[in-house]
């Protein structure tokens, strides 16, 4: 909203300068974002908040100077209409009078349409309106005045005389002002002769009915469309207009009637027009609401005594009607420019802000805290400890994807919710995986030269749920590349493998105090996570086709992806104290080759089995797989740790178990002894 | 060549040396393959079988000795600073050191968490609420009509086959849920995303984080939520900033204000971060509206409350100076590892 200070002042006398005001407006809550000397007036920049339909017009802004101010506002020019409320020849129609509580239309004859003076000319350009002729002008003059939407009509060009008030029909179409050919519908509310459409309602004229220098005789419009119907059919029309703003926020009966009157007066007075008749056809005036106002709630809330006369006079300025109903209480009128005004919290906000917020102290409240308030949040920041501790930096991607490319990487087996009114195609669907996002975010490092991506994300994934879609918080976690790191001995390399990131989901099992997981091939390229016997996610090797939909070529890219639901759901912080063994224990390596399609899982659980209960732990200390031994095989070294707790073992009692335990590999495993 | 005549060589010319190549020279001419002391070694098979021992350890401390002074002149060179090649286990401690590699919490996790771990200080809960929710819980509940322009400000992702569902536009409806499931007194914060149908752009981006906070009791007044916002604000952006409340409209508050800070690039002289206005928009808050909490089912006679919002991603551009939203969510590790 744009006005000037010289408008500001045919209202209200203002003694501080334009900059200070701009401040204080500001700091009253309406925001002026810029002030600019300009023809020898300022023009403000305000940002009006959707609240305060009133502050779109210079009136409205005059009323809060006074306030800020402490003056009152100059008495406006009458208001009488000059009009006589004739009876006859012309109509108004209004179909459903909750699309249009007020149609008021003046036929104001014999006018001649001309530039505008000077002064009106000069005003208009200021605030970056552009000067059509006198009658237009005079209408934009009087909306940014005093906030009502006026529309004017070349009362010659409208068919028979009757103004109707209805919904558009599918079929209707209707050329606008800017020469564009509107489609209308029924969720469009029109102004028609009967004949045709003449206007949108409340949004703009059609240009066969506009004012221009031919015209003689005009009808003058001046209405109260319903905000949310006038909405809807600039939504539906994509045009938005002061008018159109302006009815949305709300404008009421008696600016409505106020200003067409003023506009009628300026339009005789510039134009030598006659006003003839004057029409109005709606629901009665509204009545105005009362507020009762306990002063102790006003101390209450804002935590500052503020004098009975002081609260007064800050209404008053702002419009309202106040009087005192014994101790302690006041009646406040809301005048009906204020329809956002219906609490007594809301008159709470109109002393606070005028009084200044500065003004009001500040406390610290009493908080009793609830700790015993704790979600799955703890488990989350203790897994992304884990993670960063291992070497994942953390990602953060959009929930939202494109369709195609979760298709493209084949791990999305439903249909996945959809959103309704996307902007562009990277937000079609809701992810059911984090695993395409984060293969992204490799490929992108990837082009930025980075050797060595290691990923991971913690979000919700969705699907769709009967009534409601489900979301699940997922741990992704991708691994690409060639790792670097130092050794004494000089720079060592490393290819990123599955098993790195099995290692990974290892140690935070193991930190979340989870017992019971396990990793099993599923299908090509895909191992099963399933932790407390239940499936919680698993490991992939991603596909080239896959792959070379986010452009990675030449490079494997592990992935796996973990429901946290699941996992958390098995997790168990609570430790227990275990005495750290007082004998020592007894190591015995064995160096075996073994077929390499043998799972190792199965033969060190058969040996722990065999060896119980002396044999307490076994390790693979080392393992071998290439040309120095026959293909199909690998070579192994188990180390055996045997321990008892009761007492230091002998080799004497290891040596039987421990021949046991090797005569068990060769012949369940045929293992081959080195 | 005997000994002493080359300790009497040595000292005049470790003297005479004024530069690191001087001493390189130096260290070639008595230590290097054909050097001084290599010479001397070479004698040693020459020398008579009992004269060996001493010679050898006569050799051994000369060469000790040239070591020490050119570890001394290296570090007079140098302007005092060790450059000692060898540590004590004779590693060399100017290779680099050997360690796993850290990961990196995201920026704005680091910012979540930073916050959230303020306002658990001061006695709130931390709960989470889920991204898709109702129109009611988004809108309605909020006090923001359906049909009416103060919903225009928060443009709403809606889901496909799922009639009234959407994608949270801001983090408020946790605190209808959590008003809805808990009794009053209540003070809780609430991080997470939320989704607006925004292009995206240097500041905007159709997903981003927010946090809530609210806090609901008898005896709540607006002089609480000035306090409980100015501790956070200082928190975050130190103790030297100043603060202002500006009277703005939300409609699930009243009063509602707008909490700037003085800019913290310019200090409030102005500068293009701050608009050339000084302050810094970081906050919305106000005290929660009678209709909120009659939605609700708490009694607006009985309870008052303060709430108040913020941008997670305008809080940590502000606070690392990141002048692209978009960096966020691209993930470059050169971005991440700065964090």
């Amino acid at each position: 909203m744009k006005f000037t200070y010289n408008w500001l002042k045919d209202f209200v006398d203002i003694k501080i300068a334009p900059e200070a005001l701009a401040e204080k407006l500001t700091m009253a809550g309406l925001e002026v974002s810029g002030v600019e000397g300009k023809g020898g007036d300022f023009v403000f920049e305000a940002e009006i908040t959707s609240n305060r339909p009133d502050w779109l017009s210079v009136i409205g802004i005059a009323r809060e100077v006074a306030a800020i101010t402490g003056v009152k506002l100059k008495s406006a020019k009458s208001s009488k209409c000059r009009c006589a409320k004739a009876v006859g020849k012309f109509a108004i129609k209004v179909e459903d009078k909750s699309d249009c509580p007020l149609y008021s239309a003046k036929i104001i004859r014999e006018v001649k349409v001309g530039p505008s003076p000077k002064w009106l000319k000069e005003r208009l350009e200021l605030i970056g309106c552009r000067s059509i002729n006198n009658v237009v002008d005079i209408t934009n003059y009087c909306l940014f005045t005093w906030g009502e939407p006026l529309h004017a009509f070349d009362l010659d060009k409208l068919s028979g005389a009757e103004i109707i008030v209805r919904r558009a029909k599918n079929s209707e179409k209707l050329v606008t002002i800017d020469q564009v050919e509107r489609k209308l519908d029924a969720d469009i509310l029109i102004i028609a002769d009967p004949v045709k459409p003449v206007a949108v309602a409340g949004v703009m004229g059609g240009k066969d009915t506009e004012v221009t220098e031919h015209t003689k005789n005009i009808l003058l419009e001046a209405a109260v469309f319903n905000g949310s119907v006038v909405r809807r059919g600039r939504q539906k029309l994509g045009l938005s207009t002061d008018s159109s703003y302006r009815f949305e926020r709300g404008v009421d009966f008696e600016t409505a009637e106020f200003s067409a009157c003023q506009a009628s007066g300026l339009i005789e007075e510039l134009s030598s027009g006659k006003c003839v008749l004057a029409k109005s056809s709606g629901k009665a005036l509204p009545k105005t609401k009362s507020i009762s106002l306990d002063l102790g709630l006003v101390e209450k809330i804002l935590n500052v005594k503020i004098a009975e006369q002081k609260l007064k006079n800050i209404l008053g300025h702002l419009g309202f009607r106040v009087r005192s109903v014994g101790k302690n209480k006041m009646m406040v009128t809301v005048p009906l420019f204020r329809e956002d005004v219906e609490l007594p919290e809301d008159l709470i906000e109109e002393i606070s802000r005028i009084y200044g917020f500065e003004n009001i102290p500040q406390t610290l409240p009493s908080i009793k805290p609830q700790v015993s308030i704790r979600g799955s949040r703890d488990l989350v920041a203790l897994t992304k400890k884990v993670l960063t501790g291992l070497g994942l930096s953390e990602a953060i991607t959009y929930s939202l994807v494109d369709q195609d490319l979760s298709k493209g990487f084949g791990l999305q087996d439903a249909q996945p919710v959809a959103i309704m009114n996307p902007l562009s195609k990277e937000q079609e669907v809701l992810r059911t995986t984090l695993i395409p996002s984060l293969a992204r975010c490799v490929s992108y490092n990837l082009n930025q030269k980075q050797e060595f991506v290691f990923l991971y994300e913690i979000a919700n994934v969705f699907s769709r749920g009967e009534n409601f879609p489900e979301e699940e918080l997922t741990l992704g976690i991708v691994i690409c590349g060639e790792k670097s790191f130092f050794l004494e001995q000089g720079l060592a390399k490393e290819n990123a493998s599955l098993l790195e990131i099995k290692g990974v989901l290892e140690r935070l099992f193991l930190k979340l105090g989870i017992k019971e997981y396990d990793f099993n091939p599923s299908g090509s390229g895909v191992i099963e996570v399933t932790v407390g016997g239940q499936k919680a996610g698993s490991l992939i090797n991603l596909e080239k086709s896959a792959l070379a939909r986010v452009d990675i070529k030449n490079k494997d890219l592990f992935c796996a992806e973990v429901s946290l639901e699941k996992v958390f759901a098995a997790a168990d912080l609570n430790k227990k104290f275990v005495s750290p063994p007082r004998y020592p224990g007894i190591t015995r390596d064995i160096s075996l080759v073994l077929k390499e399609d043998l799972a190792i899982k199965s033969v060190l659980s058969r040996l722990y089995e065999k060896g119980t209960p002396l044999l307490i732990e076994v390790r693979i200390a080392d393992y071998y797989k290439g040309k120095q031994i026959s293909a199909g095989l690998r070579s192994l070294t188990i180390s055996c740790i045997y321990r008892s707790d009761e007492r230091t073992l002998t080799e004497a009692e290891v040596n039987p178990v421990h021949s046991e335990v090797v005569r068990m590999l060769t012949e369940s495993f045929g293992a081959k002894i080195r | 060549m005997d000994i002493y005549s080359i300790k009497a060589q040595l000292d005049a010319d470790i003297q005479a040396i004024a530069s690191l190549q001087a001493l390189e020279d130096f260290r070639l001419k008595y230590l290097g393959r054909k050097g001084i002391v290599a010479e001397l070694t070479g004698l040693i098979p020459t020398l008579p079988k009992e004269e060996r021992g001493k010679f050898g350890q006569e050799a051994n401390a000369l060469k000790g000795r040239i070591n020490e002074l050119i570890a001394e002149k290296q570090r007079a060179l140098s302007g005092g600073q060790d450059t000692k090649v060898s540590g004590a286990s004779g590693n060399d401690i100017f290779m680099p050191g050997i360690a796993q590699e850290l990961g990196h919490i995201h920026p704005l996790t680091q910012v979540i968490d930073e916050i959230c771990a303020i306002f658990t200080q001061l006695g709130f809960s931390i709960v989470e609420g889920p991204e898709i929710e109702t129109e009611f819980n988004n809108f309605t509940g909020l006090n923001i009509p359906l049909d009416h322009p103060s919903r225009d400000a928060f443009d709403t992702f809606y889901l496909k086959d799922y009639s009234k569902l959407l994608l949270r536009s801001h983090t408020s409806p946790v605190q209808i849920r959590a008003m809805k499931s808990r009794k009053p007194p209540l003070a809780i914060v609430v991080p997470g995303r939320v989704y607006r149908p925004d292009a995206v752009d240097a500041s905007h981006s159709f997903m981003f984080h927010q946090i809530e906070g609210f806090i609901v009791d008898t005896d709540i007044k607006f002089s609480d939520l000035k306090g409980v916002l100015e501790t956070f604000a200082k928190a975050v952006f130190g103790n030297d900033i100043k603060m202002r409340f500006r009277p703005h409209f939300f409609p699930f508050t009243e009063p509602s204000a707008e909490v700037d800070i003085s800019c913290i690039i310019c200090k409030g002289k102005g500068c293009s971060v701050c608009g050339r206005k000084g302050w810094l928009e970081v906050l919305g808050s106000g005290m929660i509206h009678p209709n909120v909490f009659r939605h609700v089912g708490i009694d607006p006679k009985k309870y008052t409350g303060f709430a108040f919002g913020m941008g997670v991603e305008r809080i940590a551009m502000l606070k690392y100076g990141i002048n692209d939203i978009r960096l966020f969510f691209e993930n470059d590790l050169r971005f991440l590892r700065q964090f």
